[in-house]
């Protein structure tokens, strides 16, 4: 035979050397094969339940792999053993090869590991735009380690042009900053009620967050494979990140973390679209291993 | 309107958003495997992925011919490298080399350069009758039915069964001819 | 007043898959709609038939008084076409790229259904954006 294609042949799958991750394929390829997964498990099942199971059975198996594949490759045969360690490679080494990018994550109520000492600064920065890599430097100098600690773990909200709540995790404890700015005594009353109720608001839901001290959230504003999708009115809160969620579980579940992953919508106040957040709800015996690690 | 057809798919692929291969991959190993699971018969899932990639094809065709300044190509030779290059290019970023022209001209091989689909598979003793890249065939097929041409779509060759490599046959059944699709019914 | 009126896409056995309004002027209720589309697609068809030129793929532009009817048809069969002011540039492009705006959010929807009726928050949103005035400015260039 004269035309042999440039694939090397192996005798089997394990002397094939292992890719370096650097190819790639088309969005649209990929979109439309997720988009043929969907539809075919959509004649698989009665009701939008079961479809969200099936897609995440399909991400589970892909972040089972994902995961030998990564500690192989990226991380030298070693796997993180510390609940930190796994929910950092997920949401940096895990998104940004699936993803093209790494996730901010946000955490829930960490509890008080040690004592580490923070520098909080606050500058004002009139816009931005061109001027991060300056803000930087700056920062590096005055050591304000909430713009740029090793590790660190930001959830932000924004709730109105005054009000703007962020969580963060530098040496294993979570800080509320609650940035408020106060209306002045010149405007009306009206403005001046409603700053205090959605401070109140603010306070209370901080609270309610830190209940919770076994979820955690990787928060996108668009999900890659939700890109060229909309979800019919009537399926509801369904959500095809459902097969994300699935990554994340198998991922977690096959390094020794067992966990409920779930993909939501979460309406963003001035935005067409809403975002997703993958809740991670660790189950009990990897809080029980972690606090006896201390 | 003279047909100005790309020679390859370089330019479009670079120009495309692209996602890491590892996904699509991993992803449609997935799929495989739920097929599996699902259908039992190796058989049944060997025509399950060629009706999905069909499903694909019939969509991807618009997308191609939306991205890829294509117009209509004068004949199935023309076709064959145009999928061959491009096609193949644009969406997946490999290649083929068209050959094997039988002396109609209508009846040829695609050599697969590469092949993102199969990284890290190998076919178990269970699934040795599986034509696991079904679903390229299928697209092709797809494809070409929306731009009215039936064929018919084989894998030749396969390297996961054992085979040098991947070889895709494409033989033109019916040209179905550029009139209007008139229907009594519609 | 947008110089974009309305926008229709047809699918290849002439039914009406997706209709929208955008400006005040030209505005039709869904009857008319359908009977506008199911016209169009066949006098599409017939102009192919008429033209004396070989392989002619239909009307292209229809200049009236009051209005321009621009018309893409894919190779798939599938057509576009927006009714607009009378004179508006860069129609072409745009058809064109409300087509890419169809294989994006329209065809990779797994909730779609071929040649079925569109109903795709995204398509509806990227299409809103992509006939303002200033964005078809930015097609011609």
């Amino acid at each position: 035979m004269i035309n042999v294609g440039k694939i090397k042949q192996y005798s089997n799958v394990l002397e094939r050397p292992l890719s370096k991750g650097k190819q790639e394929v088309s969005l649209s390829a990929f979109a439309f094969l997720f988009s043929e997964l969907v539809q075919y498990n959509q004649t698989q099942v009665d009701n939008i339940t079961e479809l969200e199971r099936r897609l995440e059975d399909a991400g589970y198996a892909v972040g089972a792999r994902i995961l030998e594949l990564l500690c192989h490759r990226e991380k030298g045969n070693r796997r993180e053993t510390r609940l930190l360690g796994i929910l950092s490679f997920v949401h940096s080494t895990v998104w940004k090869v699936l993803f093209g990018k790494s996730k901010v994550l946000s955490l829930g109520g960490v509890g008080c590991m040690g004592t580490s000492r923070l520098r909080v600064g606050s500058c004002n920065v009139g816009s931005l735009m061109g001027k991060s890599i300056e803000l930087v430097k700056i920062l590096q100098k005055r050591k304000v380690s909430i713009a740029l600690g090793g590790y660190l773990v930001v959830e932000v909200r924004s709730v109105n042009d005054r009000l703007m709540a962020i969580k963060l995790v530098v040496g294993g404890l979570t800080f509320n900053v609650v940035n408020a700015y106060a209306p002045h005594a010149g405007l009306d009353e009206e403005v001046k009620r409603h700053f205090w109720e959605d401070l109140d608001e603010v306070a209370d839901s901080l609270e309610k967050g830190t209940e919770h001290e076994d979820e955690y959230m990787i928060s996108e504003k668009e999900l890659l494979v939700n890109r060229f999708i909309s979800i019919p009115k009537d399926m509801g809160a369904f959500n095809c990140g459902a097969f994300v969620a699935g990554i994340v579980r198998g991922v977690l579940e096959n390094a020794g973390f067992p966990a409920v992953v779930t993909a939501h919508f979460v309406p963003v106040e001035g935005q067409h679209r809403p975002r997703t957040t993958i809740l991670i709800k660790f189950a009990e015996e990897v809080l029980r291993r972690e606090a006896t690690l201390g | 309107m003279a047909p100005v057809v790309p020679r390859s798919g370089d330019a479009i692929f670079a120009n495309v958003e692209r996602v890491n291969a590892e996904l699509f991959t991993l992803t449609y190993g997935a799929i495989v495997r739920q097929l599996l699971t699902d259908l039992e018969e190796v058989d049944e899932v060997n025509k399950q992925l060629d009706q999905m990639g069909y499903n694909i094809g019939i969509r991807l065709i618009d997308e191609f011919l939306a991205k890829s300044n294509v117009s209509r190509c004068v004949d199935f030779k023309e076709t064959a490298e145009v999928i061959a290059k491009v096609g193949l290019k644009m969406f997946l970023g490999i290649t083929a080399t068209v050959t094997n022209w039988d002396v109609e001209g209508t009846t040829c091989s695609l050599i697969l350069e590469d092949n993102p689909l199969v990284d890290f598979v190998e076919l178990p003793d269970t699934c040795q009758g599986l034509y696991y890249c079904n679903i390229l065939s299928g697209v092709v097929r797809g494809a070409l039915e929306m731009v009215s041409m039936k064929t018919e779509v084989t894998w030749l060759r396969d390297m996961l069964r054992g085979d040098d490599a991947f070889e895709l046959q494409l033989k033109l059944l019916k040209q179905v001819p550029e009139e209007y699709p008139y229907k009594d019914d519609e | 007043m947008a110089a974009i009126y309305s926008l229709y896409v047809i699918n290849k056995s002439g039914g009406l898959i997706f209709c929208k309004d955008y400006g005040s002027a030209g505005k039709m209720d869904t009857n008319d709609s359908l009977r506008l589309a199911s016209l169009w697609h066949s006098m599409h068809a017939i102009s192919q038939q008429l033209s004396p030129v070989n392989g002619c793929a239909g009307i292209e532009l229809l200049q009236a008084d009051t209005f321009d009817l621009h018309c893409f048809q894919s190779l798939t069969g599938t057509k576009f076409f927006v009714v607009c002011e009378p004179g508006a540039l860069h129609m072409e492009s745009l058809l064109k790229y409300i087509y890419e705006l169809y294989t994006d959010y329209v065809l990779k929807n797994p909730f779609y259904e071929m040649e079925m009726p569109i109903r795709c928050e995204l398509f509806d949103i990227n299409l809103s954006q992509a006939v303002q005035k200033d964005r078809v400015a930015l097609l011609g260039r």
